[in-house]
């Protein structure tokens, strides 16, 4: 019989993650023979200075797109080989975003934004989740706001749209690339507190891409990337601790 | 700079297409007036040459017309789009004025390359159609120079109303502030909207005193035909009015034709993406209405007009066979004429969807991070075009219908010798070309940008550039 990511109590899991950009005269190696696993109900920070592979590293295991070689669960699901419609599907279902910036369908008001998920998966959200999105919005702070557009809103205000978005489906795992990137330092602690509060509180496993040192302070667990591997993985930190092993790690470099 | 002058094919079609359109109507006006002049036995030629260049004139107006206002959105889109480049040189010191300065510049070049495009296609088609026509023996072997100082008219008319309208479109350049390079602007808020109460206020008593006029002419018109003069006078008025208020207008009825197609996200989306720039969505659509309304008018007015003439010569052995085809060819000659402009306002519509398609690139990445699949992305655009064809046909038909009754019952209501009504005939024909050329308006403005939405990839949205 063979153990399944779950049985070993992980959300996500790759084995022998590359991916190289460019031609094959002069590739560009962004991610090279990274395996991890991210556990269940944790908050996850991977960590590296820029150019690093973060990103290309969340867009593998989002299904956001294609890896050169290597092995991709979500779950017990192999998303390697999937095609696009039935990773459109997982994305809807199993995923949720937070994104740096343009988080938000610029038409929609907030409240349609929150619900978008929903809509595209073609139901209402249930008696249950229907109190667990009102939830979300009171202690989120927008329900004031509900019918706004996201023009009408501040950046912090953004992402805690964002953030009530992709919280409401409860997906299996939750994708934060910079979420605090465009904020002042109050807004984004109070957003990764939010984050924070939703893996302690509720459960939600996340990974989190940042170079912050304070915001990967907030994770559970943090992987650090260089050159495309992964050079280290520890439990919760200080953000002094993070950014003098950055400081070092850049030193080596 | 490349990039910048790509920027303007569409604007350089639309300008060619206008003056050539207005060249090869005038030249073969000419043509048709050396034809006349050649067997002149009346000696009335000149008056009718006169009169020939008068009408063509005027469906010459309509073509430069909608072309203009066409340029103004086709630029005013560059310019939304060009909004960081622009805030960027305004950051580093070039002041407003200048930046308007170039792009209004470059509509006059644009303008004048059109113009002298446009006059040379038109020409050479015109002098094909009289080689042709002789050739064919249709008309007689003609003297005729090609040259006309009135030929000035189109060509100077389309260099002015392309510079100006890249004047107007480039309008927002002054509205861009320069910390609009640094902020990570998502999107514009909704275009102000206080400065147009004048146009409102002016297009409103226009509509009021046309439909005025347009109601006393059929009221005269029940005892005498000279009421449709007074009814010309009504819809002129009240149709410019029309036009000043499409801005208040266009935008409720394209809101209430995206009501139609549902409330899956898809739909919903369309809908608001056809109105979230009102002033764009109006642009891209007006010139479509008055294509649409003229031929719906011209068709319901001759339509009915024939019905009017076979109820009251009825029993007269070959009215129908004399009749009939006059009026048909009447009426295709005169929305081959308008449906030109239309066409103009066409390759706007395609021009403007296409790059605002491009321009939303980032948010359809988005979409599809957030689950829409690639159909889904397709119908969204898909939709969005319809929305636009479907109100702007649906707002020209009623308009026609409206025009062209009110102008049939003006000038026949007092045929029969006593006050008459009369119903207002369906020009089954012309409706149906008008439906099927806005389907097929609506797949050629959506087939490429929703096939390039549909392979934008989710990861566009995560990318901070
Ligand atoms: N589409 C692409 N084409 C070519 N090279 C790419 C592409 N995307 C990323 N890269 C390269 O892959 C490497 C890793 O990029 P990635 O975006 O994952 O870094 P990152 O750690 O997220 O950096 P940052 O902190 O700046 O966001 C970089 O060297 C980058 O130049
Ligand atoms: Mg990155």
């Amino acid at each position: 019989m063979q153990i399944t990511p779950s049985d070993l109590g992980l959300i996500a899991r790759a084995v022998g993650l590359t991916k190289r950009y460019g031609s094959a005269a002069n590739p560009v190696t962004a991610l090279d023979d990274v395996s991890l696993g991210l556990r269940r109900g944790e908050f996850t920070a991977i960590m590296g200075p820029s150019g690093s592979g973060k990103s290309t590293l969340m867009h593998l295991l989002a299904g956001l797109d294609q890896a050169t070689s290597g092995q991709v669960w979500l779950g017990d699901t192999d998303i390697t080989e999937l095609p696009d419609a039935a990773l459109t599907v997982l994305r809807r279902r199993r995923i949720g975003f937070v994104f740096q910036s343009f988080n938000l369908v610029p038409t929609l008001d907030v409240e349609a934004n929150i619900l978008l998920p929903f809509e595209l998966d073609g139901r209402k959200p249930s008696g249950i989740e229907r109190a667990w999105i009102d939830e979300l919005v009171d202690a989120l702070g927008l329900r004031a706001r509900l019918r706004h557009r996201p023009h009408e809103l501040s950046g912090g205000q953004q992402q805690r749209v964002a953030i009530a978005r992709a919280l409401a489906t409860k997906p299996d795992l939750l994708f934060a690339d910079e979420p605090t990137g465009n904020l002042d330092s109050r807004t984004g602690r109070e957003v990764l507190a939010l984050l924070a509060d939703a893996a302690k509180t509720h459960g939600q496993s996340i990974a989190m891409v940042t170079h912050d040192p304070v915001a990967a302070s907030f994770a559970d667990r943090i992987l650090y990337l260089s050159d495309g591997r992964i050079v280290r993985d520890s439990v919760r930190s200080t953000p002094e601790e993070i950014s003098s092993y950055m400081l070092a790690m850049e030193a080596a470099a | 700079m490349n990039g910048r002058l790509r920027d303007h094919g569409s604007t350089l079609l639309v300008a060619s297409l206008a003056s050539g359109f207005g060249v090869l109507l005038l030249q073969v006006t000419g043509i048709l007036g050396a034809v006349v002049l050649a067997d002149d036995t009346t000696g009335s030629s000149a008056t009718v040459k006169t009169m020939l260049d008068v009408v063509a004139l005027v469906f010459v107006a309509i073509a430069v017309y909608v072309a203009a206002v066409t340029t103004a959105n086709t630029v005013a889109t560059i310019v939304a789009g060009r909004t960081r480049v622009i805030a960027l040189l305004r950051l580093i010191g070039s002041s407003a004025r200048t930046q308007r300065a170039t792009i209004a510049r470059e509509g006059l070049v644009v303008g004048l390359v059109g113009a002298v495009l446009g006059a040379l296609v038109g020409t050479a088609a015109a002098w094909g159609i009289g080689a042709v026509g002789v050739a064919t023996e249709q008309i007689p072997a003609f003297e005729y120079s090609y040259w006309t100082p009135v030929l000035l008219v189109p060509m100077v008319a389309v260099v002015l109303t392309t510079w100006l309208s890249a004047w107007t479109g480039s309008r927002r350049v002054l509205a861009v502030r320069p910390a609009e390079a640094l902020g990570s602007s998502g999107e514009q808020s909704a275009e102000e909207l206080g400065r147009r109460t004048g146009r409102t206020a002016t297009g409103v008593t226009l509509i009021v005193l046309g439909v005025l006029a347009l109601a006393g002419g059929v009221l005269v018109g029940l005892v005498h035909p000279a009421g449709v003069l007074v009814g010309v006078v009504g819809g002129i008025l009240s149709f410019t009015g029309v036009v000043l208020v499409a801005d208040r207008i266009m935008p409720a009825v394209l809101r209430a034709v995206g009501r139609w197609f549902g409330t899956t996200p898809p739909a919903r989306l369309a809908a608001e993406n056809a109105v979230r720039n009102p002033e764009r969505s109006t642009r891209m659509t007006i010139g479509l209405v008055i294509g649409v309304t003229l031929v719906t008018m011209f068709a319901v007015t001759m339509e009915t007009y024939r019905d009017a003439m076979y109820a009251v010569m009825e029993g007269q052995e070959n009215v129908e066979a004399m009749l009939g085809p006059v009026i048909d060819g009447t009426v295709a000659v005169f929305s081959v004429l308008v449906g030109f402009s239309a066409l103009i306002a066409a390759v706007g519509l395609v021009n403007t969807l296409s790059v605002s398609v491009l321009q939303r690139t980032r948010e359809i990445g988005l979409l599809r991070a957030l689950g829409f699949d690639r159909r889904q992305v397709r119908v969204m655009i898909l939709a969005e075009a319809a929305a636009l064809t479907v109100a702007a046909t649906l707002t020209g038909l009623v308009l026609g219908f409206v025009y062209g009754w009110a102008g049939a019952q003006a000038m026949l209501g007092s045929m029969t010798g006593e006050p008459a009504l009369l119903a207002p005939a369906v020009p089954w024909v012309v409706l149906a070309i008008i439906v099927v050329a806005a389907a097929a308006l609506t797949a050629l403005a959506s087939l490429a940008p929703a096939r390039r939405a549909g392979r934008v990839s989710p990861v566009v949205a995560l990318a901070v550039e």
